[in-house]
Order: C-alpha cells, then structure tokens, then sequence
C-alpha cells in the first residue's frame, strides 16, 4: 500500500531530460524490433515501470511482483496452456512517457494484454490509452480518488478498498469496542496530500459521529521538515487517541517527536509508514513500533489465498525474509493471480471478456478477497494490523486477526 | 500557552542546526562571493555519513563528527578546485549558483545510487531522549545540538580571528587586490575557504540525522531554508547566520505549534521581507565589502 505520489517539481527537469534520452532510445531500437507479433503462443503482458525516477524504488517492487507470478505461472504450465511473456518498459516515473510506452505496447508490439503502473500519476493517463484501445487495464497501485472519477469500465484497481478508505478499518475497531474502552478525545494529524489527509478525515467523520470528541487537528504542508512543535500542541491536548494521516517521513517524525515529547496516546494510527515492516522500526526504533496500528492489504504471515506460496518464492528469487517483501510486489503478484483465475473461469483469456467477467463475483488473492465497483474501485477494506512484540500483526478484522488488538497502548520504549 | 512555550523551547535549540549550516554557507559567500547552493546536499550527505558509519561500524554520529569533517573539507576543496577556480571573476557569482546546482544534483544522484531513495534515521539509544523540566521537555540532541553549534561556530571565529591563516581569509573578504599584492595567495585561500565552508555541514549532517529521517531529496527544502537565514541575517555575516537561524527556527516552531504549519513558512518569509524592505542587506550585512 505505498502511495508515495508526492513529485518534487524540482525532479520534473531531469524526468523530463530522461523522458526525452529513452523516446530517443525508444525510437531508435524500434525498427530492429518490429515483425512477428501474430504468433498466438505466448501471452504477451505489457507494462510500463517506473524503473528510474521519483518512483523507481516502489517501481522496481512492481517490477518483482509480476517477474514473480510470470514465473510462477510458467513453472506451472502457464495460463491455459499459453506461456506467459512479460513486456516491462520504463516511463521514467513520467506522465508522458507512460502514455507512449502503453500506445507503443499496444500498437507496435502488439501485446495481448496490459498490467498498470505505479502510482496515481501515471495510472490516470495508462488507463485512457488502455480504455482507447478496447484493453482490460488491471492496476496494483494508483488507487487515488481522481483515478475512479474517470469511470472506466475497464480499469481494476488491484487492491482491497480505494486509498482514501484504508483508514475505515480502524474505525470499525474502535467502534466496535465497548462504550467504556473507547477513547473519548481524538486528535488528527494530517499529512496535506490526497493520500494522506482524506483517510483520517474518513477517520474523523465515523469517530464524530459516534461522539468522539476532536481535541485537535492539523494538516502540514509535505514540506514541513519538523514535526516537533504540532506533535508538542497535540501532547498538549492529552487525546486518548492520536490519527495519524501520515506517508513515511511524517510518520517517523510524529513517532519520533511523540517519543521526545513524552506522550503515549491511548491509541495511536497512522495510515502509512507504520505500516512498513522493515523501513518503520528503523527510522522510529524498534522499541518505540509498540501498541501503533496501521492499514495493510498484504503483510508478512498472511493467510490470504496463495500468501505462503507467493512469500517463500519471493525469498527464493530475490533473498530476504518475509519482512523485506515490499507490498508494491504483493500487489503486482496479486494482478497476475486475479487474471489466472478469470482465465480458469472462463476459459478465455482477452480483454472483453476480462471486462466483463471481473465486474462480478469475488476474487481470492494474496490481498485477501477482491470485488469491483462498475468504476474500478474494490468493494473491500483494508486488514488493521498492530505492531505487537516487534513484528506487525493483524489484528482486525476477526476474520483475518491473528491476535487480540492491545490497549492502552504500551509506553514507548516499552 | 504549554503549547507556545514549548514550542518555543524546540525553536530556540534547532536554531542551533541551522546556524551551524548557515555559518559555512556565510563563510563560502564572505570569502569567495559564491552562493553554495549545494550546501544542503553536503549536510545530507554528511548525515548519510554519518549512518553508515554508525550502522556498519557502531560509531556513535556525534563521534563521527571529526571523520565527516575531514571529509567535507576535502570534497569541498575538490569542487572548489575542479569547478569554481576556472570561472572567471567578473561573473563568478552568477555563474556560481549555476555549478553548485549541479553539484548538489551530482551529490543528489550519488546518494541516491548509494543508500537508495527510502528515508532514513539514525536511531542511536540517545536519539529520542529528552529531560522533563518544569512540564516541558527538552531534547536531549537538540540541546546538544545547540551546544555542538556554539562550540563549532567558537572554533570558527577563533580561527579567522586569531590566526594567521584567518587573518588572510579576512583580508581576501575585504580587499582581495590588496590581499594579493601583500602576499596572501588567494587562490589557495579560497581553497580553503570554501573547504571550511562545507566542513561545517559535517557537525550539523550527524545532527540532522539524529533528528530527522532524511533521504537523497530533503537537501531541497533545507537549502530554501539556509539561504533565506543567510540572507535576513545578511550575506556573509556570521553573526548574521546565528540571528537568522533564530528566528526562523522559533518563529517557525511557534506558528506551527500555536497556528499551524501551514502558516509557519509564511510568517517567516513575511519577516524576510520586512527586513529587506527596512535594510537590504540583511540584518548584520555591509553594503561593501566588510567583515566576516
């Protein structure tokens, strides 16, 4: 669930001057590689990365994932009895540059089917190209609410629930306990980008509604560096809990200056950052990850469809522990198990009857199961997960829960 | 009001950090009429130095500090050699903005290469330690922070006060034809100079590591943010730098924790324009050349 979209515009030159060398490049290789695309024996899957770029680390984690179910699918017979080919180019993490890679994909290679890319962004224009051209466009990342508002039939948004609603499971558990253990005063601290803000403002609304009173809220611009002196006006305020609407950075700093402040909320979450099992208790410390809550679709131990099987071929092709698995790679794998099982369904893998098939019924995959809306948007909600004992565990919905939600919050460093 | 004050309290000690950037960049304009705009990406890089050296070795950043410094002051040395020297005099400060871009870029693109692009912290037993006094809590490496500036910024005035090698930094500052015929060689002054300029981002790159997560990008709001200090305390003032880390640092950190940080960077930037409005050279900047 890595959302990182914030492009730095100071970034977009040398996107731009990259953009420019690979069309260059792209134009040049073109004419030793056009010809025999008719052949109907390989599955011809095309995507374009970000491999370089603003977006090159989540890029490549994509990149993993549907390395990784091709292989998987190959090892075992392939889809339909077609082995599967992966066309990946790089866009360089640029809106430009994507719409070209997916037109030239579609139109000079000829691929039979397309994957998305990463990141909002880049999804919006890759979809449009898709949608021209008649193509299912199934994407693992880019779950932002202007990517919904295209209404595009034949665009899938690979995850459990549209971004700005991966907050309302933690909603759901505080409400769901019982009058007495539920905090009484929240405090909001939210990161100002269209992933961030909106999932705890989600937050707020059920929680106000349902008499939680807001002692404070704030939203930072992404720019500010010091988060000490709002997390020092929050601490003032005592909130029994604290919603964090946070990405990375800003979550370790909330964490950070919590610890400094000497603040412990009753309850703490944050949408994101927390949710990373490497990155998160190295930049906060191991010892002060006790008692957070986060949103996961796919985490290490899953017992979603397919999770055990995706995590040990994941360590035994690019090394590791389940810890290190990005969840960008997940959600790439998780694409390639929904069109393999729309193929065993059916018994036909193109793109029209992609469309139409996916629009009903649910899909099990390492994300749990997965339902569409007629825009694309997943009809599901994301896993509360809660870091206990130094790991992060799932702890809500009981469903999915692997052990008992812990409140109050340990003490930091506890 | 717990709020303003202890608002107050972090604003004051993290002025310390960035005096200790500013100073160097103050230094680097004082001496050789450069604006250093990699400065920032030496402080990240310092403070991904830093990191490494404590993940992989186990050494503690603030005793890295002597290490990094060496280091700065060579690589600071070596880009004042390799790209500065050949400008010519009469556009160097234009087209210095020019190639210390280009150098914070290439430094950008080593560290990216490198550590990759995630953010990272350097999480010492210490890092997130404070003193609770009277209610409010005082950070343990902000405080240090601020003492560490003190103790750097006094060797750095001691240095172009009382010594010989100062003495010639000084001199080149205020009269650098005049410099040159009483001996000082200013080329190797410059040198030096700017090699001392970017030594200090290597005090203030632990600091920043310690506290905050940083990646390859975050040098981009901190030289926003050092230049703006440099310039409201005046160019090439270090006093100035001290002024000016002061109050951007407090009046940052008490918007923020009173208003909110939306408003932070605007009322400092409000003051900044104030204070060119009423003097335009900063608060502590000559209008020739002058003192350090």
């Amino acid at each position: 669930m890595s959302f990182r979209v914030r492009l730095h515009s100071k970034f977009s030159a040398l996107a731009v001057v990259t953009a420019v060398a690979l069309l260059i490049a792209g134009c040049a290789s073109s004419n030793s590689s056009s010809g025999s695309a008719s052949s109907t024996q390989p599955l011809v899957i095309g995507a374009s990365v970000s491999l370089t770029g603003d977006f090159a680390d989540s890029g490549k984690a994509v990149q993993r994932g549907y390395q990784l179910w091709a292989d998987t699918v190959n090892a075992n017979g392939g889809i339909l009895g077609r082995k599967v080919q992966l066309k990946i180019v790089d866009d360089a993490s640029s809106p430009t540059q994507v719409v070209t890679n997916y037109q030239n994909l579609i139109n000079k290679d000829h691929v039979d089917l397309t994957f998305g890319p990463f990141s909002t962004l880049l999804t919006i224009p890759a979809s449009q190209v898709a949608k021209r051209y008649g193509y299912a466009f199934l994407a693992p990342a880019g779950g932002g609410p202007d990517v919904f508002a295209q209404n595009l039939d034949n665009f899938f948004f690979v995850q459990p629930a549209p971004t700005i609603k991966s907050g309302d499971v933690f909603a759901d558990y505080i409400l769901s306990l019982s009058k007495a253990d539920r905090p009484k005063t929240a405090a909001y601290v939210e990161l100002d980008d269209p992933f961030s803000a909106p999932i705890a403002e989600n937050i707020r609304a059920r929680f106000e509604a349902a008499g939680i009173k807001t002692v404070y809220k704030q939203v930072y611009p992404s720019e500010t560096q010091d988060l000490s002196s709002v997390m020092a006006a929050v601490a003032a305020k005592k909130p029994d809990v604290i919603v964090g609407g946070t990405q990375s950075e800003d979550a370790y700093s909330q964490v950070k200056s919590l610890v400094q402040l000497k603040y412990n909320p009753a309850f703490m979450y944050q949408s994101n950052g927390a949710n990373s099992p490497l990155e998160f208790p190295k930049n906060v410390g191991p010892q002060n990850t006790a008692g957070i809550f986060s949103s996961a679709d796919w985490y290490p131990g899953s017992k979603a469809s397919g999770s055990a099987a995706f995590t040990s071929a994941y360590i035994a092709k690019y090394g590791g522990s389940a810890q290190t698995v990005d969840d960008s790679s997940a959600e790439a794998y998780a694409v390639g198990q929904v069109l393999q099982e729309e193929a065993a369904k059916t018994g036909k893998i193109d793109n029209a009857t992609i469309i139409k098939t996916l629009h009903s019924g649910t899909w099990p995959t390492i994300l749990g199961n997965l339902s569409w809306s007629a825009n694309g948007a997943p009809n599901g909600s994301f896993n509360l997960v809660q870091w206990q004992g130094g790991k992060l565990v799932p702890v809500y919905p009981p469903s999915v829960a692997q052990a008992q939600p812990v409140f109050p919050k340990p003490n930091w460093g506890g | 009001m717990h709020a303003l004050i202890q608002g107050l309290i972090l604003g004051v000690l993290t002025a310390g950090v960035y005096a200790l950037m500013a100073s160097g960049q103050t230094l680097i304009f004082g001496v050789m009429k450069v604006v250093n705009l990699a400065q920032g990406a030496m402080v990240i890089l310092s403070a991904y130095l830093a990191y490494g050296l404590f993940t992989s070795f186990g050494v503690d950043p603030l005793l890295a500090i002597p290490v990094t410094t060496v280091a700065m002051f060579i690589l600071g040395v070596a880009v004042q050699l390799a790209f500065l020297r050949p400008l010519h005099d009469e556009d160097r400060s234009e087209l210095s903005l020019l190639v210390t871009f280009a150098v914070a870029l290439l430094i950008e693109g080593f560290m990216s290469v490198t550590w990759r692009t995630t953010d990272r912290s350097i999480n010492t037993s210490y890092a997130n330690s404070s003193w609770s006094v009277g209610g409010y809590q005082i950070t343990l490496v902000r405080l240090w922070a601020f003492l560490l500036s003190i103790a750097a910024l006094g060797v750095l005035l001691l240095l172009l006060n009382r010594t010989r090698f100062g003495r010639a930094i000084r001199a080149t500052v205020q009269n650098p034809e005049s410099a040159r015929l009483l001996g000082v060689e200013s080329n190797r002054v410059s040198a030096i100079g700017f090699g001392l300029g970017t030594a200090t981002a290597a005090a203030a790159g632990s600091i920043y590591g310690l506290l905050y997560p940083f990646n390859p990008g975050s040098h981009y709001d901190l030289i926003s943010r050092l230049l703006s200090i440099v310039v409201l305390g005046g160019l090439g003032s270090i006093a100035g730098a001290i002024v000016g880390a002061l109050i951007v640092s407090t009046s940052s950190a008490v918007v923020a924790a009173t208003i909110s940080p939306a408003w932070s960077e605007m009322t400092f930037f409000v003051i900044l324009i104030l204070v060119l409005l009423l003097r335009p050279q900063g608060i502590f900047g000559t209008t020739g050349r002058g003192a350090i």
